[in-house]
């Protein structure tokens, strides 16, 4: 394996830049659709490559006495893990023959760093907002996480294999009935992931004012602000290619289009989704995840050791 | 002793039978000879150190504490010199010490790698133990039972005799329960629970020991090999396996853990529960699953049962901790979970991964125990309501506290994501050999990682990076010393070098040529190849920072509601007490503890209805109040039962052999 190749591949395509620059453009899409659903006009294109751009200029206030090390850092980790994510999944897309078995695994823990980037910030941030904002993201991640997995194993259980690529070569999941409960299910968990409305309690503009980012300026809110757009695009990412056979870039022009479409598809329901629904407290979001949508998960697991 | 010269040396013998060669016989070797015998010494000379320590007066603590010191570094050396003698005989055959008055001693790939981290566990403690054990109380114990330990437990890793192994293991029971006596009598507890539970385990081996010699006509560890075909074989492979998995921690056998780690001594717990006794209870149990028993699936289903229920179960108990040790405590007893839960696969690779996630936990489990004992040190608390604000003033605990927490999460690319890594593929390969639990395991598994990062994200919080609580805030708290902070930041960067070199190093050198080298994997997780691309993409987003605002970052106070953080909440009460009202963290899963069958069940646990200590006493104690009815205190009473039974006894005397005593 060439080392340097793959260095500029997870900084340029599919890593940082690529999945910086289509996350930015899926958070123009949210606010636009977002705007459209409230009856206003919405931001110009290239409105959140300047909020970025701006973040990047402006000063950066670091909380006094606190770990500077890690409050610096953290956000890095969590953009770097973003990045290393994407390509993980984009070269089960483009290069699928060298992809590893269990890299499906790897691709779960790697998209639990940013959370984990997010909360260890926030409590070297030394503000009660920020520890409560960053308690409310550690509880949140364990809410999801056991529905989530379960949902993610469905496919696995019919194909038999965690490696990514087999997955892409097998028949949808969604073309049963298991899949579909299961594809509901991690739609539910990204939305989490996410921290969009309804799960948005960690950051709760009302109560805790930005909760884990309160302490939060200049480049380091800026990288944060980032690698929440390169989740946004990763994640509905890595749903269609677990759930419904991805992007398939070596049969010509329809079918990338029409990955695209399903990618552009799911956005949507997320987006609508989230202006659709009003914000869970935190017990209610634990008690909502750890109740009906593990449930629902595991009728889809066991639908799918039965074969349908 | 005797004249005849029997001692082959290592190179002349080839024999076609690999396992009957050896290479040396006691026979032909006086008892000095025998003593320091390349495979003896392992274990009689920390035991001699030992003795020595203990005669040293007490006016001697500095000199005894080097003295152990060096004597583990020794112990080491040793142990390397072996390791090197053995890897020149031919084949790598396992290197055998035969005789007929001790047993065997052998030597084979799987006991080499535990001989090798048992003993470097050994010195790095001993160091520790310089800085953190001083001015402490029985001091000479402490050091002669430390060196003690570590022989014992080389004599455990190289019997190859069953009776010797049984002598060895009972020892080390017994040497838990003084080295965890050692803290003072509030420990005595702690102690009592311990011993008689590991104790009662011993026992279990023993019966164990027994039924095998019966049925195999032989003690020799390395030529058993049975088949569970009837119920005896059965029993005998219940007795040996509660003794591996009470020894390592594993559920229901775990509830002396989190009361000797929160009551011993923190180099004592990072040691002994947390190092040591995983290391031997997983030995014994991989010697079991792979050498003396021939599993089937229904006993690894049971296994894997054992060890997805620990996982859950333990990590579940140290979200709710307050307690710094009593909660590395649980996740030593969640850990082992993972490690059962790979070796109940079966396969090489869970088996390889078990051994590995073994490895790993010593390494970052002990950091955590000395990072707590540091804190322990310096504050004189583990308290997580009174700890906080230490990241500033300990950077160096903190930082192998935080990178040790990382791994034990199975953050990628630490060690700790490798082995559990391995251990899910293994999970996944046993579900297409016909496991139909694999998933539910599986998912318990993984869920249980999310619970450890939860609750070391909260210990992480309460400890270094909140306010210092009102206790702490006006005393000054330094990095500990130079040995003390040496150990876990050694630990720390093996946690580093061993996940991202995971295949280079340990597995390829130590853990796979323990299970027999066949291990497949398809297409690795390139750990090295995607730090690179981690440490890139960082370096990239540090660049930015370069050119960025952060140079000139401005250091300013938390604000809350538009006001001064401190001046709002630090205020004194009306009573003069500093009142603290702010966030420390421990109580970050309260509404996680409040959901509805969770509490009750927490609430269950805190009553221990879980713990077969507790059990096992309600239950002896119910038989206690039958037998005590028979002890009136009245003579003629007495007197009555001791003429019974006479009689019996005449009646079975005369009765001419037609009752069998």
């Amino acid at each position: 394996m060439d080392l340097g190749y793959l260095i500029l591949q997870v900084l340029v395509f599919p890593g940082l830049l690529f999945t910086a620059v289509a996350g930015l453009i899926t958070s123009w899409v949210d606010r636009k659709v977002t705007a459209r659903v409230q009856m206003r006009v919405g931001p110009p294109f290239l409105q959140p490559f300047y909020d970025v751009l701006k973040l990047m200029i402006k000063e950066t206030c670091i909380p006094a006495g606190t770990a500077r090390g890690l409050f610096l850092s953290a956000p890095l980790f969590g953009m770097a893990a973003a990045a290393l994510a994407s390509l993980l999944i984009w070269r089960a897309f483009l290069v699928p023959g060298q992809t590893f078995s269990g890299d499906i695994i790897v691709i779960l823990y790697l998209l639990t760093i940013p959370a984990v980037s997010v909360i260890l910030g926030s409590f070297a941030s030394q503000n009660p907002l920020a520890s409560l904002g960053g308690s409310r993201e550690m509880k949140l991640l364990l809410a999801y996480e056991l529905p989530f997995v379960l949902a993610i194993l469905v496919p696995v259980i019919h194909t038999h294999s965690i490696r990514l690529f087999d997955l892409l070569a097998a028949a949808p999941a969604v073309y049963k009935p298991s899949g579909i409960i299961a594809f509901a299910v991690a739609i539910i968990c990204m939305q989490a992931k996410l921290t969009l409305v309804p799960f948005d309690a960690p950051e709760a503009e009302t109560e805790l004012t930005g909760g884990a980012y309160v302490e939060y300026s200049g480049p380091p809110l800026g990288v944060f602000k980032l690698t929440r757009a390169m989740m946004l695009f990763t994640m509905p990412i890595f749903l269609v290619a677990i759930f419904c056979n991805g992007i398939a870039f070596d049969k010509g022009a329809l079918p990338i289009l029409l990955g695209v479409l399903k990618y552009l598809g799911l956005v949507v329901v997320v987006v609508l989704i989230r202006n659709t629904a009003p914000r869970l407290r935190i017990d209610q979001a634990v008690k909502f995840f750890w109740g009906p949508v593990t449930l629902a998960a595991l009728v889809a697991v066991i639908a799918a050791f039965l074969g349908w | 002793m005797r004249g005849n010269d029997r001692v082959a040396t290592h190179n002349c013998h080839s024999r076609s039978n690999r396992e009957s060669r050896k290479v040396a016989a006691f026979d032909g070797l006086s008892n000095m000879e025998l003593l320091l015998n390349s495979m003896v010494l392992p274990v009689t000379f920390p035991l001699a150190a030992g003795i020595l320590c203990l005669l040293l007066p007490k006016a001697f603590d500095r000199a005894r504490s080097v003295l152990a010191t060096v004597a583990s570094a020794i112990t080491v050396l040793i142990v390397c010199r072996l390791l090197l003698e053995w890897k020149q005989l031919p084949g790598n055959a396992p290197m055998i010490l035969s005789g007929s008055a001790w047993g065997s001693l052998r030597l084979d790939h799987l006991s080499s790698f535990i001989l090798l981290v048992t003993t470097v566990f050994g010195f790095l403690i001993s160091l520790y133990s310089m800085g953190y054990m001083r001015g402490k109380e029985r001091l000479r114990e402490y050091y002669a039972w430390l060196l003690g330990t570590i022989g014992i437990a080389c004599g455990v890793i190289l019997a190859n005799n069953l009776l010797l192994l049984l002598i060895f293991w009972g020892l080390l029971g017994f040497a838990l329960y003084v080295m965890i006596g050692i803290a003072g009598p509030e420990a005595a507890e702690a102690a009592k629970k311990s011993l008689i539970i590991v104790g009662g385990s011993d026992c279990l081996l023993m019966l164990g020991v027994t039924i095998v010699w019966v049925l195999a006509d032989t003690l020799t560890l390395s030529s058993i090999r049975m088949d569970l075909a009837d119920g005896i074989r059965y029993v005998a492979f219940f007795c040996f396996a509660i003794a591996a998995l009470a020894k390592a921690g594993a559920m229901p056998f775990h509830s002396w853990v989190p009361d000797c780690g929160a009551q011993a001594p923190a180099s004592v717990a990072a040691f002994l529960p947390a190092a040591l006794d995983k290391l031997l209870g997983i030995y014994l149990l991989v010697r079991l699953t792979t050498g003396m028993f021939v599993m089937n699936t229904a006993m690894n289903t049971l296994l894997m049962l054992v060890g997805a229920g620990t996982i859950i179960c333990a990590v579940m108990m140290a979200l709710v901790q307050h307690d710094l040790k009593r909660l590395l405590s649980y996740h030593a007893v969640s850990q082992v979970g993972y490690m059962v839960l790979g070796i109940g696969t079966g396969t090489a690779l869970g088996i390889a991964g078990g051994l590995f996630h073994m490895l790993n936990n010593t390494i970052y489990k002990s950091a955590l125990f000395l990072c707590a004992g540091s804190v322990e040190k310096k504050t004189g608390t583990t308290d997580l309501d009174n700890l906080g604000g230490l990241a500033k003033v300990m950077p160096l605990t903190f930082v192998s506290c935080l990178v040790a927490a990382l791994a034990i999460s199975g953050i990628p690319p630490l060690n700790g994501f490798y082995s559990k890594w391995m251990i899910y593929q293994a999970m996944v390969d046993s579900g297409r050999n016909g496991n139909c639990l694999w998933l539910i395991f599986l998912a318990t598994a993984m869920f249980g990682s999310a619970l450890t990062l939860a609750s070391f994200v909260k210990v992480l919080h309460a400890v270094f990076l909140c306010k210092r609580s009102a206790e702490l805030r006006h005393r000054d708290i330094r990095e500990v010393g130079f040995s003390m902070w040496l150990p876990g930041i050694g630990l720390a960067c093996l946690c580093v070098i061993f996940g991202v070199f995971a295949y280079q190093l340990p597995l390829a050198t130590m853990i796979f040529p323990a299970v027999g080298g066949v291990v497949q994997l398809s297409g690795a997780w390139y750990a090295s190849v995607a730090t690179v691309l981690l440490l890139a993409a960082y370096a990239l987003g540090v660049l930015v920072y370069l050119l960025s605002t952060v140079r000139k970052a401005r250091s300013c106070n938390t604000y809350i509601g538009g006001e001064i953080m401190e001046e709002v909440f630090h205020h004194k009460g009306t009573d003069g007490k500093v009142e603290n009202v702010e966030v420390t963290g421990v109580d970050f899963y309260k509404t996680v503890e409040d959901l509805s069958p969770l509490r009750e069940i927490f609430g269950a646990a805190r009553a221990k209805l879980f713990d077969i200590y507790d059990l096992g006493g309600k239950v002896s104690a119910y038989f206690w109040e039958i037998l005590r009815a028979a002890h009136g205190g009245l003579l003629p009473m007495y007197l009555t039962w001791v003429l019974a039974g006479l009689l019996v006894l005449l009646w079975m005397l005369f009765s001419g052999g037609r009752v069998a005593i």
